[in-house]
């Protein structure tokens, strides 16, 4: 067992997606820096869809009723174990009655919290992520609050794994994100698309209106040309599209919704959907258009050297 | 119909250029043939207004394989069974505290309240696309007597069981959200339920007649 002594500013249950009923409007609600989820998984020696925190801000900690094997990965922590340091990225034990520490965040944003062995929780259709907007799945449909026990079933512990250094990404601002044109870009002036995709420092910097559901930039905003119809008949649309609604400030669509009404300038290339997680306010964001072509294979070989993370790799 | 690449994994059907029964009943029939396909490597399949989406795994398939062989598939689509859609009836009460906005969409169409219900319940609507969140029914076409702007600033709360009018389309909200549809009443009916199946109660081509309560 364990209980939150301190949710930090908010922290959730999540997995790696609820998938396959975008027809009737249900979005995916996963964790955000997938790669930091699977570390997790691999690194605890548990079955890859198993549930994880993914929390944001200072100040996240837990106390044990159980001895356990643990793992922080996703944004660099400055975390204790009791009074001793704990390093990020590496599994470590922790004993029934001790405290486990989140002091502050040093770079990133998001930081997944894991256990060797699964929360007892409920499944709700397909999948243990929060979808904190309906209020449903994860912990009872809600963020995580002091005094919230969960039960762990826990798995025999394994050989310690690791990450290799190499693997685990820089999330320090600036960020740049690579993007493959969209549907809608030649809504945009040729001019406003221009500067869009100029690598400038500063250009946008995320808002503080940001959520789960979408980041929202500020800087210039990109123009529409005359006489085009600023909103489009509301259609499908996937993770890390680029929106542009009537005031030209884009908005970054994250896990939450299946459909949008607003012009697409563009996606997020899926190499970089990561680190959508680690933007926070006031950070910026250069963008940087790239060819599909460019875009599948630097996620071909991403997924390929990640592989290792996605195959069946449960413990015992 | 066309087909064009969305990111890395995803492919855009495109039926048709407005909204339009029609077109609407082309998707319905690919919506339910890619399910009976039953293809490996597809997430999700999202169908609405004009188009629909294909999201697949890039692992277990591609797009040129997809591609290929829905361009080979026309006479499997024609010719697959497909359910007859369900028409639902769902009651509403009109106005007042129900319907906060039935004020602004009276005097911005010219009619009374009276009328308003009157035209909003006389007609059997689609649902063209379910989406925007769990459940919510992007419904269609209203009465041109009916059209209504969005809000222009949004409100932070609709309560669930929200009637709205948006345009030429009328929707519910089956949780409380923000949102910027002009309400005009409010139904008991649950639209969404997570703790059963079907999760949802409309479904995409299923119709739909208010009735006032």
């Amino acid at each position: 067992m364990i209980e939150i002594l301190n949710p930090g500013w908010l922290s959730m249950v999540v997995d790696g997606g609820r998938y396959g009923y975008g027809d009737i409007g249900i979005p995916p609600s996963s964790a955000l820096d997938h790669f930091a989820y699977a570390s997790l998984n691999y690194l605890l020696g548990n079955s890859k869809g198993t549930p994880a925190m993914e929390v944001m801000g200072n100040g996240f900690s837990i106390t044990f009723g159980t001895d356990l094997r643990c793992a922080i990965t996703g944004a660099k922590v400055n975390a204790h174990r009791d009074d001793k340091p704990i390093q990020g990225w590496t599994p470590f034990e922790i004993n029934r009655g001790a405290i486990l520490r989140v002091k502050n965040v040093v770079e990133g944003f998001r930081y997944y919290v894991g256990f060797s062995g699964a929360m007892v929780l409920e499944r709700v259709i397909n999948s243990f992520s929060t979808n904190l907007d309906c209020r449903f799945g994860g912990y009872g449909g809600r963020p995580l609050i002091k005094g919230d026990r969960i039960d762990i079933k826990t798995v025999k512990a394994m050989d310690k794994r690791f990450i290799p250094a190499g693997l685990i990404p820089t999330m320090s601002p600036p960020h740049g994100l690579r993007i493959i044109e969209g549907a809608e870009k030649d809504f945009f002036t040729p001019e406003s698309v221009k500067r869009f995709f100029e690598k400038k420092d500063h250009v946008y910097k995320v808002s503080s209106k940001s959520n789960k559901t979408g980041i929202r930039l500020e800087g210039e905003p990109v123009d529409f040309r005359k006489g085009v119809d600023k909103s489009i008949i509301s259609e499908g649309i996937l993770p890390g599209t680029v929106q542009i609604p009537g005031d030209g400030l884009p908005i970054i669509t994250l896990y939450e919704r299946t459909i949008g009404g607003y012009a697409r300038l563009g996606t997020v290339a899926k190499v970089d959907h990561d680190r959508l997680a680690h933007l926070k306010p006031g950070d910026s964001v250069l963008f940087e258009m790239i060819t599909l072509e460019e875009a599948e294979s630097l996620w071909n070989r991403k997924m390929e050297r990640d592989s290792f993370l996605y195959e069946n790799h449960q413990g015992g | 119909m066309n087909y064009s690449r969305y990111g890395e994994d995803g492919i855009r059907i495109i039926f048709g250029e407005s909204i339009e029964a029609k077109v609407s009943e082309s998707i319905r029939r690919y919506y339910f043939f890619l399910k009976a396909s039953n293809l490996p490597g597809i997430i999700d399949i999202i169908p609405s207004f004009r188009s629909c989406l294909i999201h697949f795994d890039s692992r277990q398939t591609s797009s040129e394989r997809l591609i290929s062989y829905l361009k080979k598939s026309k006479e499997k689509v024609d010719k697959i069974e497909i359910p007859e859609p369900v028409t639902h009836e769902i009651p509403v009460q009109y106005g007042s505290e129900y319907g906060p906005d039935m004020e602004f969409v009276s005097s911005y169409s010219g009619l009374s309240q009276e009328e308003v219900i009157e035209i909003h319940t006389s007609k059997v609507y689609t649902v063209f696309a379910v989406g925007f969140m769990p459940g919510f029914p992007f419904m269609g076409t209203l009465d041109k007597r009916l059209y209504s702007p969005r809000l222009e600033t949004p409100r932070v709360k609709v309560p669930k069981g929200s009637v709205g009018l948006a345009q030429l389309q009328t929707g519910i909200y089956p949780f409380e959200s923000p949102g910027g549809w002009q309400i005009i009443g409010t139904t008991k009916v649950h639209l969404f339920n997570y703790r059963q199946e079907p999760y949802s109660l409309l479904k995409i081509g299923d119709r739909v007649k208010f009735l006032r309560e």
